[in-house]
């Protein structure tokens, strides 16, 4: 017993804490990290629990009340009982949460909307790197709680994997990439996942950045030529670029990929492709081929859409314009439309179609009824803020963002209000967060809502990757 | 045994270990400084549990708390040696102890663990892993009471499987061997029954609960540095631990003494057979050199080439770098063999160790993005997910040179955990948080050779026109000459090698590019005549003997003797690729 208490002993020692350092940026904006004054969260989310960032502080008090109910948290670490937590949610619905500290000179307010939000988030957890990868994954996050589970991890086999998507946030219909010896794309439609080997003969390649039919029969994909470079100078890191990419819809029932010469240009690179809502339309980005590397910064895509016919999976003549970005010298990237079908979020950047590295990369939301583009300044910050997914019910986006530290990307959260502007956004809450996020040295990439616990048995995916097995992708071009 | 070999027995274990530690101490300093670069054991509960939360990774984290002392040669030889020893005497009384022939053959499984060791990818934690096992075997049968032993015996299994990880299988076969002493079959063959199930159903309850396959769940996660290897000598040193117990019940008293000494005899000849054989003199010089270019051991590098001139791309850059750090390499670069460009820069490979010393270079040169991906990508590509102190360290100092505070910041932060890197970290964090790091003198001084007014993409086939950039933007940037110069000349590009000497403002011309020049002006001219006067009479003359020589017809060996260490040589008679 004496033995087992000195190793006990020994062991608290060996894990015991250093002497502490600051866990959060230095120069974090406001007196608390992360920055939760004055947003707005859904009734169902994790508490918000946040760090004094003010050196030396001591016997701290954060009193946190709504509907006449208190929670007083003490300490400079202000961690909020769940129980307590989804009292003060519950009383302030469609309020306020009032926020009063002894460390802060004037309260602030948490507001909660009663706009539901989904699920949870899935997302790929990744090292922000260049061309090797460690360990990574797809990971699940229930927005209601602090709960984080693996759905696939390259512990399980030789690869990455990467370009995970949902449609709609239904977790029943899912794609997803794998990428190395055992490349395969998984798709799954009503409960069933097989391995597809996506390059054909007549087509480019595999199939790269995906986007489901609402009707759930098909799913556009782009297929790109990628290449890497490399910064020397000291701003930017790397610099990801297409050499050729084309778009392509791939019928799941008929197990063909389906083209067009309108979509599939040798001048022109298409990519990024996303259906509206009513699916009746493909929007898309697309750039004038130029000699890559050398012109690399003069590579701009614009908006573009056209029409796709799922009753009989053609795709329309028409290739219209929707924003021409390269005439005032930006590029767009990541158009997602809201399910709701008013708008239509977009990032802005300078140049290429990679614009989760650029630190110029802003979002912008088009108005798809008057057709008139905005800055997001309410959610944008002076680093980089790009790839971003619309809940299910239109009322929340997810966007990544660089903000932090200029490196790892972190999830954001912001309401959409009826008039179309944006709440101030909200950085996805953790149990400790500061510790959370000082820790993790890897990126969020590809937020996206599910709007329930995705069923993914990776017992089985393991298998089928593990698997030569492929189902070959068909091909037909479209009439 | 008798008094006398109770004292062998003492004798030679402490020998075993005692060689051990020489060998790891001496002939393989190295590899034990490999193991440490490639983990980043960090003190704190986050990190004991994210190690310690699959199969096996209590053993795995005691391993890599074992490995961090492996900053130190001597430090991780004696643990090595320990462990070895640790895993001998436990297999002597797992076997019982009044054997000769079993202590002898208790070498056997230490000897497999020692093998284990001797490869560069095999992970130490394994040989924790075994010793756990054992000890749990030696305890439960060791327990008196037959009830509580036959009880303990299966309740071990899984959580011996999940702190040890698949070598619980030295224990599911081991005890039962030792319980048949005591107990008849029919009580054995019960338990053994559950045992096995219990040892079968562990890693299929894992697969539920961990993302590994199941083979990898079965065969050890973390038992050999890259997933797909099983570790093969850790296996087979579990599997003999049962077989050496069985051997004493075959052994009779009579002819204990005489098989104890054959086996003796036999093990050691067995050790040293295979100990020999799967030692890699290579690999350690490899890691000798990549050593020295971390610690920035300039000289030592050039007098273990002047000793065995290096002949690999990764040794010849190591040198390369250690002659340019030292000014010595537009004087002496061509007497030791080199092999082109590749030599100076190598390309990009992915894996762990290659990428280093070309980060130590460009790190030199001032390319700090470039340094920067190359410790990254090292750093990523070590197969078993694990971070690198020594990459850490230098990724925080990219990253401060760069200015990007938050991001070095989230570097050092790990660094304050370490036992040895904690000091350094601890000032640069502190240092960073007040804004005083960019003072730092090694800082200021990155500070002033990167680039700063280009921006461009990095490509290796314009090597020289980065280089030369680097070198025009910042004229006290020698190492960027000697490189732009060096690369010329590797390349045996002679007109660009004239074209960059318009740079060089020293005098007297360095010999080797005396010598390049004279190439060049043989190209163009046809005699001395007009020769500039920075062309020493000697080397004319040695060319004029050498081009005479090429005249004669005289071949690479019979040039070499005079020739061998002239840029003309290496022009003629070296990399042709």
């Amino acid at each position: 017993m004496k033995k087992l208490s000195i190793i006990t002993a020994a062991c608290l020692i060996l894990s015991a804490c250093t002497e502490k350092v600051a866990e959060f940026p230095i120069g974090a904006a406001g007196p608390i990290y992360p920055d939760y004054m004055d947003v707005t969260v859904p009734a169902g989310i994790a508490p918000l629990n946040f760090c004094y960032t003010a050196p030396g502080l001591k016997d701290v008090e954060t009193v946190f009340s709504a509907g006449g109910k208190e929670v007083k948290v003490k300490g400079t670490k202000v961690r909020i009982k769940e129980k307590d937590w989804k009292m003060l949610l519950a009383e302030a619905a469609g309020g306020d949460i009032t926020v009063k500290s002894s460390a802060v000179d004037s309260s602030w307010a948490i507001h909660v909307s009663e706009d539901g939000i989904d699920y949870g988030l899935n997302y790929r957890l990744i090292a922000p790197g260049y061309e090797v990868h460690s360990k990574m994954g797809i990971y699940e996050r229930e927005l209601g709680s602090f709960s984080q589970r693996p759905l696939l991890e390259n512990t399980q086999f030789d690869g990455c994997v990467n370009c995970h998507a949902y449609n709609r946030g239904d977790p029943v219909d899912m794609t997803l990439h794998i990428r190395g010896s055992h490349g395969a794309t998984l798709i799954r439609k009503d409960g069933v996942m097989q391995a597809f080997n996506t390059k054909t003969d007549s087509t480019l390649g595999f199939c790269v950045y995906p986007y489901w039919h609402p009707e759930r029969r098909y799913v556009a994909f782009s297929t790109n030529t990628t290449r890497q470079g490399f910064h020397v100078g000291q701003e930017k890191l790397i610099e990801v670029f297409d050499l050729d990419s084309d778009l392509q819809v791939y019928d799941v029932t008929g197990n063909q990929v389906i083209t067009k010469p309108t979509v599939k240009k040798d001048s022109l690179w298409e990519t990024f492709p996303a259906f509206s809502p009513d699916g009746k339309t493909l929007y898309f980005c697309a750039a004038q081929a130029k000699p890559i590397p050398a012109e690399v910064t003069e590579i701009r895509y614009n908006l573009y859409k056209t029409s796709f016919d799922a009753s009989s999976g053609t795709l329309g003549d028409d290739v219209e314009t929707v924003i021409d970005a390269s005439s005032f010298g930006k590029s767009v990237s990541f158009p997602k439309p809201s399910f709701d079908g008013k708008y239509l979020m977009y990032t802005l950047s300078d140049y290429g179609n990679f614009s989760i590295w650029h630190h110029e990369s802003d979002l912008w939301l088009l108005d798809l009824e008057t057709g008139q583009s905005r800055s997001l300044d309410e959610l944008n910050s002076p680093d980089t803020d790009s790839y971003h997914n619309w809940s299910s019910n239109s009322r929340w986006v997810v966007f990544s963002s660089r903000r932090d530290d200029g490196l790892y990307t972190r999830p954001y959260i912001s309401h959409v209000n009826a008039d179309g502007t944006f709440t101030k956004p909200f950085m996805l809450p953790q149990k400790d967060p500061a510790a959370f996020y000082s820790n993790l040295m890897y990126s969020f990439n590809v937020p996206e809502f599910v709007t329930g616990p995705v069923p993914f048995d990776k017992i089985s995916a393991q298998k089928m990757i593990n698997s030569p097995e492929r189902i070959q992708f068909g091909f037909r071009w479209s009439d | 045994m008798n008094r006398r070999q109770s004292f062998v027995c003492i004798a030679a274990t402490t020998l075993f270990t005692a060689a051990a530690f020489l060998f790891f101490g001496l002939r393989y300093p190295y590899h034990i400084h490999y193991q440490e670069q490639l983990q980043l054991f960090q003190f704190g509960s986050d990190y004991f549990l994210q190690v310690t939360s699959v199969p096996g990774g209590l053993a795995d984290w005691c391993g890599r708390f074992l490995t961090q002392f492996f900053y130190y040669a001597w430090a991780g030889a004696a643990i090595c040696a320990l462990l070895l020893c640790l895993i001998q005497v436990l297999t002597w009384k797992l076997a019982g102890r009044n054997g000769f022939t079993t202590y002898a053959l208790s070498f056997i499984p230490a000897a497999f663990c020692w093998f284990h060791l001797c490869g560069e990818h095999s992970i130490p934690g394994a040989l924790v892993a075994l010793a756990i096992a054992l000890a749990a075997a030696l305890a439960v049968s060791r327990i008196s009471s037959r009830k509580t032993a036959l009880i303990l015996y299966p309740f071990l299994v899984p959580v011996l499987y999940y702190i040890c990880g698949g070598l619980v299988a030295v224990y599911l076969l081991a005890v039962p061997v030792i319980l048949c002493r005591r107990f008849s079959f029919k009580v054995i063959v019960p338990c053994l029954i559950i045992v096995l199930v219990l040892g079968a159903a562990s890693p299929l309850v894992a697969r539920q609960l961990f993302n590994y396959p199941l083979k990898r769940l079965i065969l050890g996660i973390h038992y050999n540095r890259y997933p797909h290897m099983v570790a093969v000598w850790m296996w087979l040193a579990a599997l003999s631990v049962p077989l050496v117990c069985l051997v004493k019940e075959s052994v009779k008293a009579r002819t204990d003494a005489l098989t104890g000494w054959a086996c003796l005899v036999g093990a050691a000849i067995f050790c040293v057979a295979g100990v020999s054989l799967n030692s890699d003199r290579e690999k350690e010089e490899h890691m000798c050199y990549d050593f020295m270019v971390r610690y920035g051991m300039w000289n030592r590098i050039m007098m273990k080439a002047d000793m065995k001139n290096p002949d690999k791309p990764f040794t010849v850059c190591c040198l390369n770098l250690a002659l340019g750090q030292s000014g010595r390499m537009e004087q002496h670069q061509f007497e030791y063999f080199q092999n082109g460009p590749q030599g100076l820069l190598p390309d990009f490979m992915r894996d762990c160790t290659s990428p280093l010393p070309t980060a130590e270079a460009y790190w030199a040169l001032g390319m700090v993005n470039t340094a920067q991906r190359y410790y990254f990508e090292a750093q990523e590509a070590i197969p078993d997910f694990q971070k690198s102190a020594r990459c850490y360290k230098r990724l925080a100092e990219t990253n401060i040179v760069n200015e990007d505070l938050q991001v070095a910041r989230k570097y050092l932060i790990p660094l304050t955990k370490t036992l040895f890197y904690k000091g350094w970290a601890e000032k640069a964090l502190a240092a960073v948080d007040d804004g005083s790091i960019g003072s730092w003198p090694e800082y200021s001084k990155e500070k002033a050779l990167r680039f700063k007014e280009n921006d461009f993409l990095f490509s290796d086939k314009e090597m020289d026109s980065m280089l030369g950039k680097l070198y025009l933007e910042n004229r006290g940037n020698r190492l960027a000459l000697d490189y732009l110069i060096s690369y010329a000349l590797l390349g045996k590009d002679i007109p660009r090698f004239a074209e960059f000497l318009s740079l060089y403002e020293g005098t007297p011309l360095p010999k080797p590019y005396q010598e390049a020049f004279l190439l060049y002006w043989a190209s163009s001219h046809n005699g001395p005549e007009g020769l500039p006067d920075f062309i020493s009479r000697d080397v004319l003359n040695n060319f004029q003997a050498f081009v005479t020589g090429m005249q004669q017809g005289q071949d690479a060996n019979q040039l070499g003797g005079r020739f061998g260490k002239t840029y003309w040589y290496y022009y003629y008679f070296r990399f042709n690729g």
